[in-house]
């Protein structure tokens, strides 16, 4: 049982910042890629849906108390499915987490380091990352409980500074390329809300575990509202993102902010706020991946790993090639690993889990 | 030992750190950039770039921050696309050329026939270029427009290239157009581009008709009666269709354009005067609604309607002048709005049909009658906006004289 146990606020600041960071860099044009003028529409439907999953994972968490995925695992099926499922997660959280930082460091990298080497770039945020484990998980969640609200208010300027570009015509017609395209293939925008594979871990962490089903809908509730925030201003001012790709699409919004002739170029400061959110959602799926495998491995100490996950993290992010295969891994691959791993692996394990739960309670009810 | 090794890591890192991040530092220090105010692209004899750069001169630049005027300078080069053209000049003048502070874009009209979607693309591809920079497309030559351009009640160019485009807001004469919603525009389905009609004035043309003062507002750049120390003017619309120029609008139909879109704040018109035959009155009108465009299929032809609203006053006044008599008033208001009428409907159906680009945005509007985007692509707005018929409604109203009521 890990020792930093945080608050329900804290909890959901953390599946929150999960599902922001990826909006930072190319989600939003995923979004609109998929459902076009009716991504409005699509995000209020996947909303729904992400809400009663959170509902169901809820459910399927009620007979575990304090367990996370990995110990169910261990009910379910021995030792091997322990391990195979925390080795799954740990790959899931480090890649992930890896392309995000490497496509957040090109574009950071067009924009304002063109003669500096990307590894110098992405070196810096696993230094970062190095640092903060060395400290403890309950100050880490602090941390980022002082940097959530900060991003999500540089969101609520980013829509109101540009309400002046505003085409509210745009999200018409209102079903975008057709009802098959808008509600079936936009099921694969729930992809949008990978942040829900924290829920999985956070039951060990919660000072109050009763309150699993508030910090389970509420996280999602305020996802959506975000992700609604975010694909509307894009939606609303720019016509070519449904055809033109751009690094950062939030960024190029940001360009267009200006109050009067004083307040400009503002970008700056919301790449700066961004650049701290991605250190938190780093930080969030690092901490994560090493209590899986101090879990899985039996570890004493989490220290050796505070360097060696990093690394691991920076390894992966050199991986691709160039920008366009590091955006494939996060475009095309990442969707699938988010609905693979987050919703068909862990409810089929929690729906077994809890259905050898049952029979065992029959059981023990009949003897 | 602990702390030791601790400081020895924190200071290794700095160290790595700032090394490996002074590259970028270094290209961007004061030293080593020169900054560009404004660029200007035409057509060289040979079909190349003629690329001309503007400067300022920093040194020149008075440290207290006073009145001094700070010089520009102007070189041009010629190359085979923007890029190289860029390269070229940093070459020349031996530092790097920072575009985070260009003001201006000016494409020849030559240049812009020809189309210059392309270098449209290549801008926004540099992310030193600000959406917010302004586009003209020059009558005369760009190089000549540039070198023309004086700021006369500024002390820099920038300053001057930063607010011309406000006077959009109470002349309705020009516009403010940026690259940014050139951009925008260019890759929008229900929407074309349109840029600031630049030039150099030139003697005024001669007219022969007895109408002259509604004539003023009928110039565009490079025809307009003024003459000043900077010859420079941005009077009219240049309109595109998939990049390309395809015409022009005068002070009139650029007021027409803007007041179709709410962008307006307040305007001047000359009307009849009803109560003295071959007479005219001048009314500064405001928007009292929003302008609203309605869209309907007509046997697969778009029926747009347009209702302007406007209230304002009379601003000339004359002797024996009785602008407190309602029935002058209502007299002045139905002249100035079958005048109004007449003109938006015929700037609308120029639009349609002799340019046939929506730079209105009305596809935009009709977006209502399709429920799906494949349907609205199997429409086709942008072809069929030349068959749209338009009913124009305007309703002004004028209230009184300004601060003298009656002579």
């Amino acid at each position: 049982m890990p020792q930093s146990k945080i608050t329900t606020r804290e909890a959901i600041i953390l599946v929150v910042t999960v599902i922001v960071s990826h909006t930072i860099v190319s989600l939003p044009k995923t979004l609109l890629s998929t459902a076009k003028s009716a991504v409005i529409i699509n995000m209020i439907y996947v909303g729904i849906i992400a809400i009663l999953l959170g509902y169901v994972i809820y459910r399927l968490f009620r007979q575990f108390h304090g367990q996370d995925i990995v110990d169910i695992s261990q009910f379910l099926g021995g030792p091997w499915l322990q391990k195979i499922v925390g080795f799954v997660f740990i790959a899931y959280f480090i890649s992930s987490s890896a392309f995000l930082l490497r496509n957040f460091c090109e574009g950071i990298k067009i924009i304002y380091f063109p003669f500096t080497s990307l590894t110098y770039i992405i070196l810096t945020f696993v230094v970062v990352l190095c640092i903060t484990n060395t400290f403890t998980f309950r100050s880490n969640v602090k941390t980022i409980s002082l940097i959530l609200p900060i991003v999500l208010v540089s969101i609520i300027l980013l829509f109101f500074g540009n309400a002046k570009n505003f085409f509210i015509e745009r999200m018409l017609p209102v079903l975008g390329d057709g009802l098959y395209q808008t509600f079936v293939v936009g099921l694969g925008n729930l992809a949008a809300f990978g942040g829900i594979g924290c829920l999985y871990f956070l039951p060990p962490y919660l000072k109050e575990p009763q309150k699993f089903k508030k910090i389970s809908m509420l996280s999602v509730g305020v996802a959506a509202i975000y992700l609604i925030f975010c694909v509307s201003t894009l939606l609303f001012t720019f016509s070519f993102f449904v055809n033109v790709d751009e690094v950062l699409p939030l960024y190029s919004a940001a360009r267009y902010i200006e109050f009067g002739t004083f307040f400009q170029r503002l970008e700056s400061l919301f790449l700066l706020v961004w650049m701290l959110e991605i250190c938190s959602y780093l930080c969030i799926a690092n901490r994560f991946s090493m209590a899986i495998f101090q879990k899985i491995t039996n570890l004493k100490k989490l220290k050796p790993l505070a360097f060696l996950f990093p690394l691991l993290l920076f390894a992966i992010a050199m991986i691709p090639k160039n920008y366009a295969i590091s955006r494939y891994l996060e475009d095309s691959i990442y969707p699938y690993l988010v609905l693979g791993i987050n919703l068909v692996l862990t409810f089929t394990i929690l729906i077994l889990a809890n259905s050898k739960k049952n029979r065992k309670k029959v059981g023990v009810t009949h003897e | 030992m602990n702390s030791i090794a601790k400081k020895f890591f924190v200071f290794l890192l700095l160290f790595v750190f700032i090394t490996m991040f002074s590259a970028s530092y270094k290209t961007l220090n004061l030293d080593n950039i020169a900054i560009l105010v404004s660029m200007a692209v035409d057509r060289s004899d040979t079909n190349r770039y003629q690329v001309t750069f503007q400067f300022t001169n920093s040194s020149s630049v008075s440290e207290t921050g006073t009145t001094e005027k700070a010089p520009s300078i102007v070189n041009t080069i010629e190359a085979s696309s923007l890029s190289s053209a860029i390269n070229l000049m940093n070459a020349y003048i031996g530092k790097e050329l920072t575009l985070s502070h260009c003001k201006l874009i000016v494409f020849s009209e030559e240049v812009a026939k020809q189309g210059i979607q392309d270098e449209i693309y290549t801008l926004m591809n540099d992310s030193q270029i600000r959406p917010s920079t302004n586009i003209v497309i020059s009558k005369c030559t760009a190089k000549a427009y540039i070198q023309n351009s004086k700021p006369i009640l500024e002390p820099l160019i920038t300053k001057y290239y930063e607010v011309f485009s406000n006077s959009s807001q109470y002349t309705g004469y020009t516009v403010n157009a940026t690259i940014g919603d050139f951009f925008n525009d260019m890759l929008c389905e229900t929407c074309e581009p349109f840029a600031i009609l630049g030039g150099i004035n030139s003697e005024p043309l001669q007219t022969n008709t007895t109408n002259v003062s509604q004539k003023d507002a009928n110039v565009k750049a490079n025809e307009s009666p003024v003459s000043g120390s900077s010859r420079s003017e941005n009077i009219g619309l240049a309109i595109f269709k998939n990049g390309t120029l395809v015409g022009e609008l005068n002070a009139i139909e650029t007021l027409s354009f803007l007041s179709t879109r709410n962008e307006v704040e307040g305007f001047l018109v000359t009307v009849p005067n009803p109560d003295v035959e071959n007479s005219y009155i001048d009314l500064y009108l405001t928007p009292a609604k929003e302008t609203k465009t309605k869209v309907d299929l007509v046997n697969g032809s778009p029926y747009v309607t347009v209702n302007y609203s406007f209230k304002g006053r009379i601003y000339s006044m004359k002797n024996g002048a009785k602008y407190l008599e309602s029935d002058v008033l209502s007299a002045v208001s139905n002249y100035c709005s079958s005048y109004l009428e007449s003109t938006f409907s015929s700037y609308l159906y120029k639009t349609s049909k002799e340019f046939g680009t929506d730079i209105n945005g009305i596809g935009k509007k009709a977006l209502t009658n399709f429920f799906t985007m494949p349907d609205f692509e199997t429409y086709n707005w942008n072809e069929n906006y030349r068959n749209c018929f338009f009913d124009v409604h305007v309703d002004t109203n004028i209230k009184s004289g300004s601060l003298l009521t009656e002579t």
